[in-house]
């Protein structure tokens, strides 16, 4: 139907009775927040199925080599491990290639067409974040020229390193960084804890499509 | 499934079938009661009425601004690249789809959860084009090799036991696997994974459109939604008209009355924004994105007094209230949308005459007034599709009210009906019970024991004194 018939239709069907202004100002829900600490994100994320920590930035190659080894447990002994790095953890490039190595894991950072193909085979995917909400645990990433889609879908366990400072009390808050990312991102996701389905006799089970484990660092000054 | 509830049967024929089932009830009970309990808890801390106010007012609003807010959600999506198409009815939607099906050259189409699609039967009229059509939400994967439809709109296979579905999964894929829910979705993963990685087409739904920056976003547990609108070269979405919000201010509060009502958790895995397809500067993503907005009968249901209805936003907790869907299930209802929201939204949008009679699949208990997060009078609505059924009922049933309210309409007549049914009572009763009356009588007592009337009713014993010396069930 043309546009313009469909929404004349629309007007039509709503006569000009005045309608009610939004309201100002809502009542906290239950994503709402009050603090902003790392403390409450931690404890959601938790609570979600993921994990986290805060480290200072001259313990973050250990935090890395730590959580790349506790997410890659799972795979067998003889499998080659490999991880895909997005560049927009490029201001932790070093400690991140690093604690990489350190816990035996290959680093892979593909071109642009190659992505795909070795986000299918890679253990682990590592992205930044745009911001954390700590009455959620959840972590919004923002894909673009310098974090593929894939590099946090198709790997078994994704790890976000990104800076402690970008958290903030509840889901409201995130909103306005979140209408932000539309001008510069097709996908951005907020993502709350590993994938997850209960569609088996309500039993949870962990990682049905996206990454079945999930670690986030938050890092803070040296 | 079917797109509509069937012309062919009624709800009676369909839940007495449900009923056979004794399982069914346990289930869905089960699966109802958890998730109304921690829905409760989830708001029980907070001021539910406040919220619910503030939920149903921002519906409200951006209904009664539907055609601004369409315009202005088109104009901004189309800035972005995503093709909009305005669907006056299933058939333009179908069509539309098919087309750029087509035209993308598809062999295999992987499906993220629509509603929408449902409604118009999307599924079904790909795979007589010839095309391979995957659903991708586990439990939808597994409803649809089963060859059914979802019977719960957030545990759409909760009617299958694990034993049923590593059956299903073996036989389907000629393997042997063990009924391990963590098996069995492992096993789920590989496959759809593979499907993702192939599929030349993804479809989803949409959760709700923001009208100021042109995006949708998708709610899921699964991660199938991101998958669907990531992998595969076009992504197709699906929205009702009515799915909207004016900005992402209005998301803040909408989302978790969302998630929090449909199972009690503030947020779920995935929220998932779609602002058009992959940029240039982009390494991935969909070269191209559509959606579908489809009418398909709201614009009439805007103009008339079930306009509320359109509030819906899909949660389901008023199915897991209802009294009547915890027996006879989704499938009871023959319809894509089950439960309360389904008993008053499918005879709007299939019409009366093939659906009226689940405006009667309801004890007006008013449970799902209760607990929907948006306020919609779906008593109200059931009671006033009810009057509208009533001119279509049949002579007899016509014949019986008028009769009801004649008898009815006069104390010397009601005096009567009472001393007759005091007598004719007496033929019927067993052990305190009517269990079976004569026609026209027997199509109640068939279903239902009765009471027999006391002995001497409230209007005699007022008229005795208060300590009448009888016990009132007349023994």
């Amino acid at each position: 139907m043309e546009r313009e018939a469909f929404l004349g239709r629309v007007r039509q069907s709503l006569g000009d009775a005045p309608a009610a202004d939004l309201p100002a100002s809502f009542p906290a829900t239950p994503a709402s927040g009050t603090d902003a600490t790392a403390e409450r994100f931690l404890a959601e994320l938790g609570k979600a199925g993921a994990s986290g920590s805060v480290v200072a930035r001259y313990e973050l190659a250990d935090a890395v080599a730590d959580a790349a080894r506790a997410l890659t447990s799972g795979a067998g002994d003889g499998d080659t491990l490999t991880a895909v790095v997005a560049p927009d953890t490029d201001e932790f490039a070093a400690e991140i290639e690093i604690g990489l190595r350190v816990a035996g894991v290959d680093v892979d950072r593909p071109d642009a067409p190659g992505w795909r193909e070795a986000s299918s085979r890679a253990a682990l995917g590592v992205t930044s974040a745009e911001l954390g909400v700590a009455s959620t645990g959840s972590v919004l990433i923002v894909p673009g020229a310098a974090s593929p889609r894939v590099a946090s879908l198709l790997p078994t366990a994704h790890l976000v390193v990104m800076p402690a400072g970008r958290l903030v009390a509840g889901l409201e808050d995130a909103m306005p960084t979140v209408a932000g990312t539309a001008d510069v991102s097709s996908a951005p996701v907020l993502v709350t804890g590993p994938s997850r389905t209960s569609d088996i006799e309500m039993i949870t089970v962990l990682g049905v499509h996206g990454p079945k484990a999930l670690h986030v660092l938050l890092v803070g000054e040296w | 499934m079917t797109p509509e509830a069937s012309p062919s049967t009624r709800f009676k024929d369909r839940a007495a079938s449900q009923l056979v089932n004794r399982r069914l009830p346990i289930v869905i009970g089960n699966a109802t009661d958890l998730r109304e309990r921690r829905r409760r808890e989830a708001f029980a801390p907070l001021d539910g009425d406040g919220l619910r106010d503030a939920a149903e007012a921002v519906r409200a609003h951006t209904l009664a601004n539907l055609d601004t807010y369409l315009e202005r959600f088109a104009d901004r999506a189309q800035a972005r690249g995503t093709k909009v198409f305005f669907a006056a009815d299933g058939a333009e939607a179908l069509d539309y789809v098919r087309g750029v099906v087509r035209q993308a050259g598809a062999r295999v189409v992987a499906k993220g959860k629509s509603m929408a699609s449902e409604e118009i039967g999307l599924g079904h009229a790909l795979e007589a084009d010839g095309l391979e059509v995957v659903e991708t939400d586990l439990g939808e994967y597994i409803v649809q090799i089963a060859g059914e439809a979802p019977s719960h709109i957030t545990a759409p296979a909760v009617h299958h036991d694990r034993a049923e579905i590593a059956e299903l999964f073996s036989r389907t894929h000629g393997v042997e696997l063990p009924p391990d829910p963590e098996a069995l979705t492992a096993f789920a993963r590989g496959v759809l994974r593979e499907t993702f990685l192939t599929a030349d087409v993804g479809i989803s739904g949409v959760n709700f459109a923001i009208a100021e920056t042109g995006s949708f976003v998708m709610v899921t547990n699964e991660g199938n939604g991101r998958m669907v609108t990531s992998l595969p070269r076009v992504h197709i979405a699906l929205m009702g008209m009515e799915r909207i919000v004016p900005t992402h201010r209005e998301l803040g509060l909408l989302l978790p009355m969302l998630v929090a009502s449909a199972g009690g958790r503030p947020v779920t895995t995935y929220f998932s924004f779609v602002n058009g397809p992959r940029r240039d500067d982009e390494p991935d993503g969909p070269d191209e994105v559509h959606i579908v907005v489809l009418d398909n009968g709201r614009s009439g249901i805007l103009a008339g007094e079930f306009r509320s209805i359109l509030h819906c936003i899909r949660c389901g907790a008023c199915q897991n209230v209802c009294p009547v869907y915890r027996q006879v299930g989704g499938h009871g209802y023959g319809s894509v949308y089950a439960g309360p929201i389904g008993a008053v939204l499918t005879p709007l949008l299939s019409g009366m005459d093939r659906a009226g009679d689940l405006a009667h699949a309801s004890s007006l208990c008013g449970a799902c007034v209760e607990v929907c997060p948006v306020k919609i009078p779906l008593v109200e609505h059931l009671i006033g599709l009810r009057r509208l059924a009533a001119k279509h009922a049949g002579a007899g049933e016509r014949a019986s009210f008028f009769g009801w309210a004649r008898a009815w309409g006069s104390a010397r007549r009601y005096r009567f009906v009472g001393w007759a049914g005091r007598l004719g009572q007496r033929l019927v009763t067993r052990r305190g019970r009517i269990r079976r009356a004569p026609f026209p009588f027997s199509r109640w007592t068939a279903d239902r024991d009765l009471p027999p009337l006391a002995r001497r009713g409230f209007r005699a014993r007022w008229k005795a004194g208060a300590n009448g010396s009888e016990r009132p069930d007349g023994t």
